[in-house]
C-alpha cells in the first residue's frame, strides 16, 4: 500500500489521547537534563532561570504534546518531576 | 462513384503534429469544456467535433468555419488526456484552405467574431492569428472592418435599448473590464471605468508589444466602446485618488474588480538591484512607450512564461544580438504556450533548459554576468509537477550586460477591503460560476482572478462577469 | 567433460550422409498472403544436402506433421527444417515431431519467415519472397552442421514461494497447498488480505468482499502445508527453474506468536496515526492490527512512531496491559532462507495517484475523493461504519459524481491502457448508494462503459434502470464552492454537444490501476521482462498467459495486467496448476545449450571462468585446468564467446553453425544486407512482437538468435564485415534485464572494443549498431531497422571494400 495519504482521519474527535499536568520540583533539580533528552514528545527544554542549585531547571515547552508515558519520572535522579495522569472523558463517564 | 483527388490527404492528417496520437482521442469533450471559445459562441463552436471531423472528411472541414476560431489559449491541450495540439492541427488545416482557396469560411468565422466577442479586432490580432495560415494582415484588417461595419448598420436598424438609469463601476481598462463595460453598456446601463493610467487597454497597452498590437486599433477598439456611452476615468487610481468604500457607497449598484495581475513577483537574489536588471513588465512598457530604449547586447531573459517569451522576441526586435531564456524547468513544463515558445525560437532566441540563476554579478554597479546553476527534476511534488532541485557543484556564469527578470506577474490588490476574500496565491477569490467575490454585488475577473493568463480568457471572464451583473441587478430591481 | 565425451545418441544420425527435408509452411495466408511459398519450397530443394522440400498449408496441423514424420521414414531423412512462424511457437512442436519419428530433437531447425519476414514485410511480396529464402537458406546452412544431443535432468524441489498475499496469492497458495505441495506465502504487509480485504463489496454479485475472503485467508493462516511469512520481503532469488534459493527478510512484528488479538494493548497505546489499510481516513494506534480479520492476527507495533523508537523502553503501556505477555521490544529482524522449486509473483498493482491532475483538485477539494478511499467510507469496517460522509463536514452526500477514466487510458499520465475494474467498480458503487440511500442523485461521468464480463450488463442495466445517470463526457475541471464546499463540474456532453455544469456534494475519481512502484526488486531478482504499460511481462499472450518467460515463475493477479477479483483468481488457479505440473513431474530436462570443451586448445587463462555469470565454469589453480558444472550452467554461451583460443562452443550454437548463417546471409547482396544477432529472450522476442503487431520496416535485415547477446563473438561480426555485410546490428536485453544475470554488459564491452577497432582502422563505426530492446518493443526494434537500412543506402562500396580488407582475417581458413 504505498498510496499516498491526502485525507484526515474522519474519526480523529473520536480519539482518546492521554493527558497529563506535569509537576516540576524545580529547585531539586540537579541540572542533568536526563529528562529533556529522553522525553520521546520533546515536552522539555532546559530553561533560562537559575534555581536553588544554581542550574537550569527544565521548563515545560507544550504539555499538550505530553502522552504521560512517565518516563521523565523514571530518569530523574533527584525525583525533581512527576506527572498526574488527568482523567480521559471516557473514565468522566464510566464515573 | 469518381475518385477525386483528396485536397488533404489522409497521409498527412496523420503525419500531423501528434498525428499519430489522433487516434487515441475518445472523444471525452475536455476540450470543448476547457475552450474559451465554446464557451463564448456556444454550439457554433466545438474543438471536439470538430477535431473528428477532421479526422473523418478532412477535405469537408476546409469549407468549415471552425478552424479559424480557435484563439490559442492551449487550455484544450494543457488538460487533454493525450496532451493533443489541436490549435496546430487546426492550423493545419487554415493552411489548406487558404492554399486551396477557400476564403468564405474566414468571413463567417469573422460575422461570428463579431457578433459574440467584444474587442473583435484586437482579439483577431493578438488571439485568433488569422495570419498564421499565411493570409496578410492588412487583408484581414479590411475585412474585419468592413464586417463590423455591416454589423453596426444592422445594429442602429434595430431599436436601441432603453437606458436603465443603474450604474455600474469598473475598476481597470483592461480586456476583462473593457468587456464588463461594452456589454453592460448595451444592456442600457451607465458604465464608469476607473483607469490608474494615463491611457486606457490595461496590458493591451501596456504590455503587448506594438508588432503585435498596433497602437492605432487599440484605440479604435476603446473608442467604439466609449461610443457606446461607456465613460473611462483615466489617470484615477482606486485606493489612492478614490477609495474603494467611497465607491461602495456611491451610487453604483454593482463593481467589477479587473485590475488584472502587474505587479512582478518579489524575487531577492543577490545583485537584483544592479544597473542593467529589469523587471519584464517594466521593459515591455518602456518598450512600449520610450522612444528609446536601453537594451543589452547580450540579453539573458530568466522565466519560462509568455511574458518572458514577449520579453525575448522584443528585446531582438530592439537590436539585441543575442537573447538567452533561462528556465529552470524542462520544455514540457514550461508556462508559456507551445507555439510562442516555437516562435521565440524560430526567431533566433535560444532557450536553456533546467537552468536556474544563482546570483547577478556586476562590475561597478552594473551588470556583467549571471551565475547559473543546473537543475534536476525530482519527483512530482504535491502540486503534481516535478520538483526542481539544483546539482551541487554545477555552477557556471554567464556573462551578460542585461537581465530582464519575467518571473511571473501577480495582481496588487492592497486597494481591497478585508472583506473580499483572497486565494492563498494573492489572487481574488471568486465564485467560479457567477464571479461573484465573497460580497455581495462586488464582481472580479480576468487576471486578477486567475493570475497571468490569456486575452481571451479574460474576455470570457469578463463576459461570464457580466451576464452575473445583469442577473444581479435585476434582482435588486425586483 | 570434453567433445569426446558427448553421448551420441543415434549415430546414423550424424554421420553419413546429411539428408535434410525442408518445409515451407503457407500458415494460411499468414505467410503465402505476402511470400511465394512454392518458390521458397523450389529453391530450398536446390540447397546442398536437401534431399526433400515441399510447401503445405499448415505445417504444425495433424497432417503437416505426420507428413514430416512420414518423410523423415520414406525419405530417410536426418535433418528437418521447418519455414514457418517464430520458433519461440512451434519449435517444441516439430521437436517432438521429430522424436516420435525417431529422430534427435536437436537435429531440427527453424526458419522464421511469418514474424520476421511476411508480418513485416506486408506490401513487397517480391522482397518478402527473397528474404524468405535468404532464411530458409541460413537455417539448411545451420541444419547441415547440427548435431542430435541429449539433455541433462534436473530434479525440482516440490517446495513453491507465491510473493503476494492478496486474494491471487492466498489463492495460489492454497490450490498447491491442498495439492500437497509446501508453500510459503511472503506478504510485505502485517497482514495477507490485499486490496480485495479493502473493498467493500464485489461486482457483479455484489457479494461482500470481506466475507468471502477472511475464511480463505484463515484457511491460509491453518494450512499445514503453508508457510506465512507476513511483514517479510524477498531480498534474494538464486538458482534456476527447480532449484531457487531464496533468502527472505522478515521484519520483527514487537509483539509474539502468543498474542490473542484481545487488543488491550491498543487501548492504552498514547500514540496514534491514520491507518494506512483505511487509506488514511481512519485512526490507528502505534500498536495495532490494520484490520478485524487480519491473518496473522498478531498485533504489531509501528516502530516508527512508538515512543519506544530510540531503543530505550519509555513507554510500556501496552506491555502492562497484555496478560500474555507477549510483547517483545527486544524482536530483530531475520533473514530467512529458503529452497524451492516454483515461484508465483502475485504482487498486484497500485491505485493511481490522482494529485497530478490538477484539473480535478485532488488533495486541494476535501469532498473530492478516489475510488479506494470511497470503499473504505462505504465499508462498515471502516471509518464512518458503512456511513457514507463527506468529508469536508462528515454530512451524508445528497448529489454525488462518479468520474471515470481518472490516470486510464491518458498519453498524459503514460498510461494508456484501460485498467479493466473502474466502470464496473463504479457501477456497483453508484448502485450500493443507491440501496442505503435511494434518494441520491447520483452522476456517472464516462467515455466508455466496458461491462464485458459474465453478469456485468445486467448489472449496468440494474444501475440505469435505478435512475443512476450516466453522461458521456468528462468533466474538464472540478472547481469547490468555497462557502458550501460543494463541486461544481464543468464539462461537455459529447452525445447532446452540450456544455454541462453539475453541482454536487462529492466527487468521486474512478481511479486507475498501475504497476507497483516498489517492484523492481521483484523484477531484477527473477530477471522478468514488462510490457509497455510497465507489466510483468507473459511467455506468450494467448498459450503460456501464466507463464513468466524465466522457467520455473508464474504470475497471478495484478502483477501481470489490472484484472478484476474473479479473473484474479481464475489466474491464480492456473499458475498453481502450472507449477504443480512441474512440480509432480519431479524432474526438469535443462536444453542441451551448454559449453563443449576442447581442452587440448585450451591455455588455461581462465577469462572463461570470469565472464561466467553462474560460477558454472572454475579455474582449477592447483591442477591448471578449467573444471565445468554443467548443471549449473545457464545455457547463455558468453565463455565460448570469451574464449581467445576456441577452446569453448556452445552446444546448438557452435560456431560453425553460426558462421554458417553468416556466410549464407552474405553469400550474395552482401552489401544490402544488415546481419542482425539478436537474444532469444528480449531483442528476438520483440522482433516477433513486431511481426505480430504488423510493424512494417525494410527488409533487409537478416536475424541470427542466440539464446544471450552474449554469445556474440567478436569474430562473428568481423566475419559478416569480412564478407561484404552492409551493417551489423547486436541486439540484446537492456542492462540490468539479462536473463543470464549480466551476461549483456559482456555484450556491451565487445562492441565497444568492436567500435574502437573500427575507429582506428578509419571504418564507420555507425555500421556497427548495438540495441537493447525489450520483448515489448516491437516498435524499438522496427525503427531501428529502418534507421540502419537509410545508413546501408548509403554505404558506399569502397567503404564495404575497406571493411572487407581490415576484418580479412576473420575469414580464417576460407
Amino acid at each position: 500500500m504505498p498510496e499516498r495519504i491526502r485525507h484526515a482521519p474522519l474519526d480523529m474527535g473520536k480519539a482518546t489521547f492521554p493527558k497529563a499536568k506535569i509537576q516540576l520540583i524545580k529547585d531539586q533539580c540537579k541540572g542533568c537534563g536526563f529528562c529533556i533528552r529522553f522525553c520521546p514528545q520533546k515536552v522539555l527544554e532546559e530553561s533560562q532561570e537559575i534555581n536553588a542549585r544554581g542550574v537550569h531547571p527544565p521548563k515545560i515547552v507544550d504539555e499538550s504534546k505530553c502522552l504521560a508515558c512517565g518516563f521523565c519520572t523514571a530518569v530523574c535522579p533527584d525525583f525533581a518531576i512527576f506527572i498526574i495522569e488527568k482523567p480521559s472523558k471516557e473514565d468522566v463517564k464510566n464515573g | 462513384m469518381e475518385a477525386s483527388k483528396a485536397l488533404v490527404p489522409k497521409e498527412d492528417i496523420r503525419k500531423l503534429l501528434d498525428g499519430e496520437k489522433l487516434e487515441h482521442c475518445f472523444e471525452c469533450g475536455i476540450c470543448t469544456a476547457s475552450c474559451s471559445i465554446a464557451d463564448l459562441l456556444g454550439k457554433d463552436y466545438n474543438p471536439r467535433n470538430l477535431l473528428e471531423k477532421i479526422f473523418l472528411n478532412p477535405d469537408a472541414v476546409l469549407a468549415s468555419y471552425e478552424p479559424w476560431l480557435c484563439a490559442w489559449c492551449y487550455r484544450c491541450y494543457k488538460r487533454c488526456p493525450q496532451g493533443l495540439k489541436l490549435p496546430e492541427i487546426f492550423l493545419y488545416m487554415r493552411t489548406a484552405a487558404v492554399k486551396n482557396a477557400f476564403t468564405q469560411p474566414l468571413e463567417i468565422a469573422f460575422e461570428k467574431i463579431v457578433d459574440n466577442i467584444p474587442l473583435s479586432i484586437v482579439t483577431t490580432l493578438v488571439c485568433f492569428h488569422p495570419e498564421r495560415a499565411g493570409l496578410e494582415i492588412k487583408k484581414i484588417l479590411d475585412m474585419i472592418e468592413h464586417i463590423r461595419i455591416e454589423h453596426l448598420k444592422k445594429l442602429k436598424k434595430k431599436k436601441t435599448v432603453k437606458s436603465s438609469g443603474e450604474k455600474i463601476a469598473v475598476i481597470g481598462s483592461g480586456p476583462a473590464g473593457l468587456t464588463v463595460a461594452s456589454e453592460l453598456a448595451r444592456k442600457g446601463h451607465k458604465i464608469t471605468i476607473f483607469e490608474a493610467f494615463s491611457e486606457p487597454g490595461g496590458m493591451l497597452r501596456k504590455c503587448i508589444p506594438e508588432y503585435r498590437l498596433p497602437k492605432w486599433v487599440l484605440a479604435k477598439e476603446i473608442q467604439f466602446i466609449e461610443d457606446l456611452g461607456v465613460e473611462i476615468k483615466t489617470g484615477v487610481k482606486v485606493g489612492e485618488d478614490v477609495n474603494f468604500d467611497d465607491l461602495r457607497k456611491g451610487n453604483y449598484r454593482a463593481i467589477f474588480i479587473g485590475t488584472g495581475a502587474n505587479k512582478s513577483q518579489a524575487f531577492k537574489i543577490e545583485g537584483g538591484d544592479l544597473e542593467g536588471v529589469i523587471h519584464a513588465i517594466e521593459f515591455l512598457w518602456n518598450a512600449n512607450y520610450k522612444e528609446k530604449v536601453k537594451v543589452g547586447k547580450d540579453v539573458v531573459v530568466i522565466g519560462g512564461g509568455n511574458v518572458a517569451m514577449d520579453t525575448a522576441k522584443t528585446a531582438l526586435r530592439l537590436n539585441a544580438d543575442k537573447v538567452t531564456i533561462l528556465y529552470r524547468r524542462s520544455k514540457e513544463e514550461m508556462p508559456a504556450i507551445p507555439w510562442e515558445v516555437k516562435e521565440a525560437e524560430n526567431e533566433g532566441v535560444k532557450i536553456e533548459f533546467l537552468v536556474a540563476p544563482k546570483k547577478i554579478l556586476g562590475k561597478n554597479g552594473k551588470v556583467s554576468a549571471v551565475e547559473c546553476v543546473r537543475i534536476q527534476l525530482g519527483e512530482p511534488d504535491e502540486s503534481g509537477r516535478r520538483k526542481p532541485t539544483p546539482i551541487e557543484g554545477s555552477e557556471f556564469t554567464r556573462e551578460t550586460d542585461m537581465v530582464i527578470l519575467a518571473i511571473g506577474e501577480i495582481p496588487d490588490l492592497g486597494f481591497l477591503p478585508k472583506e473580499i476574500e483572497l486565494n492563498e496565491d494573492n489572487t481574488v477569490w471568486v465564485n467560479p460560476i457567477t464571479m461573484e467575490t465573497s460580497v455581495e454585488g462586488i464582481f472580479a475577473g480576468g487576471d486578477a482572478v486567475t493570475g497571468p493568463a490569456t486575452i481571451i480568457e479574460a474576455i470570457r471572464a469578463g463576459k461570464r462577469a457580466a451576464e452575473s451583473i445583469e442577473n444581479y441587478v435585476k434582482s435588486l430591481a425586483r | 567433460m570434453g567433445a569426446e565425451e558427448k553421448e551420441k545418441t543415434n549415430p546414423r544420425e550424424d554421420d553419413g550422409e546429411i539428408r535434410i527435408g525442408v518445409y515451407v509452411c503457407h500458415c494460411g495466408l499468414n505467410i503465402a498472403g505476402s511470400v511465394d511459398c512454392g518458390e521458397v519450397a523450389k529453391f530450398a530443394a536446390t540447397l546442398p544436402h536437401v534431399v526433400w522440400a515441399q510447401d503445405n498449408r499448415y505445417t504444425c496441423s495433424d497432417q503437416g506433421q505426420e507428413q514430416i514424420k512420414k518423410d523423415i521414414k520414406e525419405h530417410k531423412l536426418n535433418r528437418v527444417v521447418v519455414a514457418s512462424c517464430s520458433p519461440r511457437l512451434h519449435e517444441p512442436t516439430f521437436r517432438k515431431t521429430c522424436e516420435d519419428a525417431g529422430l534427435n530433437k536437436y537435429l531440427f531447425e527453424m526458419a522464421n519467415i511469418r514474424e520476421h519476414c511476411s508480418w513485416v514485410h506486408l506490401y513487397d511480396r517480391q522482397s518478402a519472397t527473397e528474404k524468405a529464402k535468404d532464411l530458409v537458406k541460413m537455417a539448411v546452412a545451420k541444419a547441415a552442421r547440427l548435431q542430435s544431443a541429449k539433455e541433462i535432468e534436473v530434479p525440482i524441489i516440490r517446495k513453491a514461494l507465491v510473493i503476494g498475499g492478496g486474494v491471487a496469492g492466498i489463492q495460489a497458495a492454497l490450490d498447491l497447498a491442498d495439492t500437497g505441495y509446501k508453500v510459503y506465502l511472503v506478504e510485505k504487509e502485517p497482514s495477507i488480505g490485499g486490496m480485495m480485504a479493502r473493498i467493500d463489496k464485489t461486482f457483479p454479485t455484489m457479494d461482500c468482499s470481506i466475507c468471502i475472503l477472511a475464511p480463505k485467508m484463515s484457511d491460509v493462516g491453518h494450512h499445514p502445508n503453508i508457510e506465512l511469512l507476513a511483514n517479510s520481503e524477498v531480498t534474494d532469488v538464486k538458482g534456476y527453474i527447480g532449484n531457487f534459493h531464496v533468502k527472505i527478510l522478515k521484519r520483527p512484528r514487537f509483539v509474539k506468536n502468543d498474542c490473542s488479538a484481545c487488543g488491550e494493548c491498543s487501548k492504552v497505546c498514547p500514540v496514534i496515526a491514520p491507518n494506512k489499510f483505511d487509506a488514511g481516513l481512519a485512526i490507528r494506534h502505534a500498536i495495532y492490527t490494520p484490520f478485524a480479520q487480519a491473518v496473522p492476527s498478531t498485533y504489531i507495533i509501528d516502530m516508527n512512531l512508538c515512543l519506544n523508537k530510540d531503543g530505550v523502553t519509555v513507554c510500556d503501556k501496552c506491555m502492562k496491559a497484555c496478560e500474555r505477555q507477549a510483547i517483545d521490544f527486544e524482536m530483530k529482524p531475520e533473514t530467512v532462507e529458503i529452497d524451492v522449486g516454483t515461484i508465483i509473483v502475485a504482487i498486484g498493482a497500485d491505485v493511481f495517484d490522482p494529485s497530478s491532475l490538477q484539473n480535478y483538485g485532488y488533495g486541494k477539494y476535501l469532498n473530492v475523493i478516489t475510488s479506494l478511499e470511497f470503499e473504505r467510507l462505504i465499508n462498515a469496517g471502516g471509518p464512518s461504519g458503512g456511513h457514507l460522509i463527506r468529508p469536508s463536514d462528515l454530512e451524508i452526500p445528497r448529489r454525488v459524481a462518479f468520474i471515470q477514466c481518472v490516470g486510464s487510458r491518458s498519453d498524459k499520465s503514460g498510461r494508456l491502457y484501460c485498467s479493466n475494474v473502474c466502470c464496473m467498480n463504479t457501477i456497483k458503487d453508484s448502485l450500493l448508494i443507491k440501496e442505503h440511500w435511494p434518494e441520491t442523485e447520483i452522476h456517472v461521468f464516462y467515455v466508455d462503459i466496458r461491462a464485458y464480463g459474465k453478469g456485468f450488463e445486467d448489472l449496468y442495466k440494474r444501475a440505469r434502470k435505478e435512475g443512476v445517470l450516466f453522461i458521456r463526457g468528462l468533466p474538464a475541471e472540478i472547481v469547490e464552492d468555497r462557502k458550501t464546499h460543494n463541486l461544481w463540474l464543468v464539462g461537455e456532453n459529447t452525445l447532446q454537444k452540450e456544455l454541462y455544469k453539475v453541482n454536487v456534494d462529492m466527487a468521486i475519481l474512478s481511479v486507475g490501476l498501475e504497476p507497483r512502484k516498489d517492484s523492481e526488486p521483484i523484477q531484477r531478482l527473477l530477471t522478468l521482462s514488462r510490457t509497455q504499460d510497465g507489466f510483468f511481462m507473459e511467455a506468450h499472450p494467448k498459450l503460456r498467459p501464466v507463464d513468466a518467460a524465466t522457467g520455473g515463475i508464474f504470475f497471478a493477479g495484478c502483477a501481470e495486467s489490472p484484472k478484476d477479483i474473479k479473473d484474479s483468481v481464475t489466474q491464480a488457479s492456473a499458475a498453481a496448476a502450472r507449477a504443480g505440473i512441474l512440480m509432480a513431474k519431479g524432474k526438469v530436462t535443462v536444453e542441451a545449450i551448454t559449453p563443449i570443451f576442447y581442452p587440448e586448445r585450451c591455455k588455461v587463462c581462465g577469462l572463461c571462468a570470469k565472464v561466467c555469470p553462474y560460477n558454472a565454469i572454475v579455474l582449477n589453480k592447483e591442477l591448471k585446468r578449467v573444471e565445468l558444472v554443467k548443471a549449473a550452467c545457464g545455457g547463455c554461451g558468453t565463455c565460448a564467446a570469451e574464449c581467445p583460443f576456441d577452446a569453448l562452443t556452445q552446444d546448438h550454437f557452435t560456431d560453425e553453425q553460426i558462421i554458417s548463417q553468416i556466410d549464407a546471409v552474405t553469400e550474395s547482396d552482401a552489401d544490402k544486407k544488415i546481419v542482425a544477432f539478436c537474444c532469444n529472450w528480449c531483442a528476438y522476442a520483440g522482433a516477433d512482437f513486431a511481426g505480430v503487431s504488423r510493424m512494417q520496416y525494410p527488409p533487409s535485415v537478416r536475424i541470427i538468435r542466440t539464446m544471450c547477446s552474449g554469445r556474440v563473438a567478436p569474430k562473428f561480426v568481423e566475419r559478416a564485415f569480412a564478407r561484404g555485410a552492409a551493417a551489423v546490428l547486436v541486439a540484446g536485453c537492456h542492462p540490468g534485464d539479462c536473463h543470464y544475470i549480466n551476461a549483456n554488459y559482456q555484450t556491451q564491452k565487445r562492441v565497444e572494443r568492436l567500435w574502437k577497432k573500427m575507429e582506428q582502422q578509419g571504418l564507420d563505426k555507425e555500421r556497427l549498431q548495438l540495441l537493447w530492446a525489450s520483448a515489448a518493443e516491437g516498435e524499438r526494434f522496427a525503427s531501428k531497422i529502418r534507421e540502419m537500412n537509410r545508413l546501408v543506402e548509403k554505404v558506399s562500396p569502397e567503404e564495404i571494400n575497406n571493411a572487407k580488407k581490415v576484418f580479412e582475417k576473420a575469414l580464417g581458413g576460407d
